[in-house]
């Protein structure tokens, strides 16, 4: 009964808005004294993080992240596509989907796409006889559109979390992430045939892709330096971050100027570093947490209780698939991975699914329930952004959807899409 | 109240300082490690313990400064349902449970830091732990000493309207 009323109270608290780590932190440390543990074994956990070689990665890419950000890169990476991409029809919408992906991939999916992109292109759209409905679903519904390509964020706490190795999570998420902007692109595309209104398109113009390719040429490399040096088994994920952020300080300090060492560079520091400390608390409380959980068999309970209903795999996706979009629709990304994924992993384990293909649908699952009414966060970051009301986002959003969706489907019940390519590049 | 938010901006500046100086000695060492490991065969063997124990330094100033600029992660679906009065009451048992907690976590953290100082731990060869876990306590004992802050300057704002 106690328990009960403690346990009522905290999701209360919680849904108030008090932190998650003091949430996470407070059952660890209840759990842990009825457990007759004492307290230090939560800061135990905690310190444990400090033995993890891929934690370096996450200020590192975060810092990096915020760099780009709030540099110029955006616009740049806008222009750019603009000239390879514009001239086709519906070429507009594929532009804010390719460099929305790819600015996603780079930062980590904290909303900054739709406030640092979203700006940019959503007037751009407009100009371009694009419906306000069909811009505002596209941009809200592109927010977390990279999150499966490296070097994602998501991917590396999820690989944290789950010991589950970042670099085949980084080969197993390229198709289900590439699945994703195709369909949108073709629901673009078939979108822009069907409306009536003449659009305006521009011509190829190589002149405009020579000087777009100039404007951009230092951030161009960098991809390129990731994904080649990560597929090609030169570097590590972890050390894969220390050559970006490092690569990325120098252009954008002292190459670009976008950003002044005296005016922004501590703002940057400060604001990527705040998310930093935002996350490690809770990891190390969620770590905390979950080693309690699994020494009180809690996952093998929620097993037991599971098999009751589900004995299928595809029975047990379709649960996992619902639960996560609601959990996505409740919770940030980063939170959602920390508190739920430790619960999640050895109950998947036991239906046999693929442990890097679990880690692509939770976060292919929990990307979309971020755009999922009524709650995802990246409806409220649009809200507030393009300054609509929430209900005109529900209803631009909910094409975009379905379609990402299907996606989901698609990604959950061919396994394949995911662990083929890791078996066949023997990573 | 005016007195505690100045000495609190003061720390505040402080903590940028550390965490600047901080963030770009970890980016150059993390790049020096990789160039010298995969162009010279060679490496700071400590670097990496190191840079390890640097991040864990940025992020308890994070998220000590989370705590000031109200940043940390949150679920707050049912925030948006209250306004005025109400809200900020919510707002000052919110601060006072954070704080509750984060006060309980330092002092557990500071028992930690000891034992681990009196057990001897070491990070590498003879260089001692404790001084690199320091950062735990203090981080939690600014974040509980912030969660109080913002409490009473959610009651302060009330008064004052």
């Amino acid at each position: 009964m106690d328990i009960l009323l403690i346990g009522l109270i905290l999701i209360l608290l919680a849904l108030y808005g008090t932190p998650l780590f003091v949430i996470i932190s407070a059952i660890a440390l209840i759990a842990f004294h009825m457990a007759e543990i004492d307290a230090s074994a939560v800061i135990i956990e905690l310190y444990r993080l400090a033995s993890q070689p891929v934690l370096i990665a996450i200020p590192l890419f975060t810092f990096a992240g915020y760099l780009l950000a709030e540099s110029n890169t955006p616009q740049r990476l806008v222009n750019l596509s603009r000239a390879l991409f514009g001239w086709m029809p519906g070429g507009l919408a594929i532009v804010a989907l390719v460099s929305c992906a790819v600015f996603t991939a780079f930062t980590g999916a904290s909303g900054v796409t739709i406030i640092a992109l979203g700006g940019l292109l959503y007037p751009v759209m407009l100009q371009e006889r694009y419906s306000e409905d069909f811009s505002l679903g596209l941009l809200t519904a592109s927010g977390n559109l990279g999150l499966l390509f490296p070097p994602s964020l998501p991917i590396i706490l999820y690989g944290l979390v789950s010991q589950v190795s970042i670099d085949q999570l980084f080969v197993a998420g390229i198709l289900p992430g590439i699945l994703m902007v195709v369909l949108l692109s073709v629901y673009s595309v078939i979108f822009f045939k069907r409306s009536a209104i003449e659009k305006p398109r521009s011509e190829v113009n190589i002149k405009n892709i020579i000087k777009t390719i100039k404007e951009a040429a230092w951030e161009i490399p960098l991809p390129f330096i990731i994904l080649g040096g990560i597929y090609g088994g030169f570097i590590t994920a972890t050390e894969a971050a220390a050559v970006t952020a490092f690569y990325v300080l120098i252009v954008e300090v002292f190459i670009y100027r976008d950003i002044s060492i005296k005016k922004d560079l501590i703002r940057v520091v400060r604001d990527s570093m705040i998310l930093v400390g935002g996350i490690l608390v809770i990891l190390g409380a969620a770590l905390g947490l979950a080693n309690y959980m699994v020494d009180a068999q809690i996952p093998m309970k929620i097993l037991s209780t599971l098999k009751i209903y589900i004995s299928s795999k595809i029975g047990f996706l379709l649960v996992l698939n619902i639960f996560l979009l609601i959990v996505g629709a409740l919770m940030d990304i980063f939170s959602a991975i920390m508190v739920v994924a430790p619960i999640v992993i050895p109950v998947a384990a036991s239906f046999g699914i693929n442990p890097v293909h679990l880690g692509i649908i939770f976060l292919a699952n929990l990307g979309i329930g971020y755009s999922t009414p009524p709650v995802g966060m990246n409806l409220f970051i649009a809200s507030f952004r393009f300054e609509k009301s929430i209900l005109k986002l529900y209803r631009a959003a909910i094409p975009f959807l379905i379609i990402l969706l299907i996606a989901l489907l698609l990604i959950t019940y061919i396994p394949e899409m995911s662990t083929w390519p890791v078996d066949w590049m023997g990573i | 109240m005016k007195t505690i938010n100045i000495i609190d901006n003061w720390i505040a500046r402080i903590e940028d300082w550390i965490l600047v100086s901080l963030v770009i000695f970890m980016v150059i060492l993390a790049f020096l490690q990789v160039i010298l490991r995969n162009f010279f065969d060679l490496g700071i063997i400590w670097g990496d313990i190191l840079l390890r124990h640097i991040v864990l330094w940025v992020g308890f100033i994070g998220a000590s400064l989370a705590t000031k600029n109200n940043k940390h992660i949150n679920i707050d679906v049912f925030k948006r349902l209250h306004k005025g009065i109400s809200q900020r009451i919510i707002n000052l048992i919110i601060n006072i449970v954070a704080a509750f907690v984060s006060a309980y976590l330092a002092f557990a953290a500071f028992r930690f830091v000891l034992d681990e100082k009196e057990f001897e731990s070491v990070i590498f060869n003879n260089i001692p732990a404790w001084p690199f876990q320091t950062i735990i306590p203090i981080g939690f004992t600014l974040m509980s000493i912030r969660f109080i802050i913002s409490g009473l300057n959610a009651l302060a704002r009330q008064e004052g309207n």
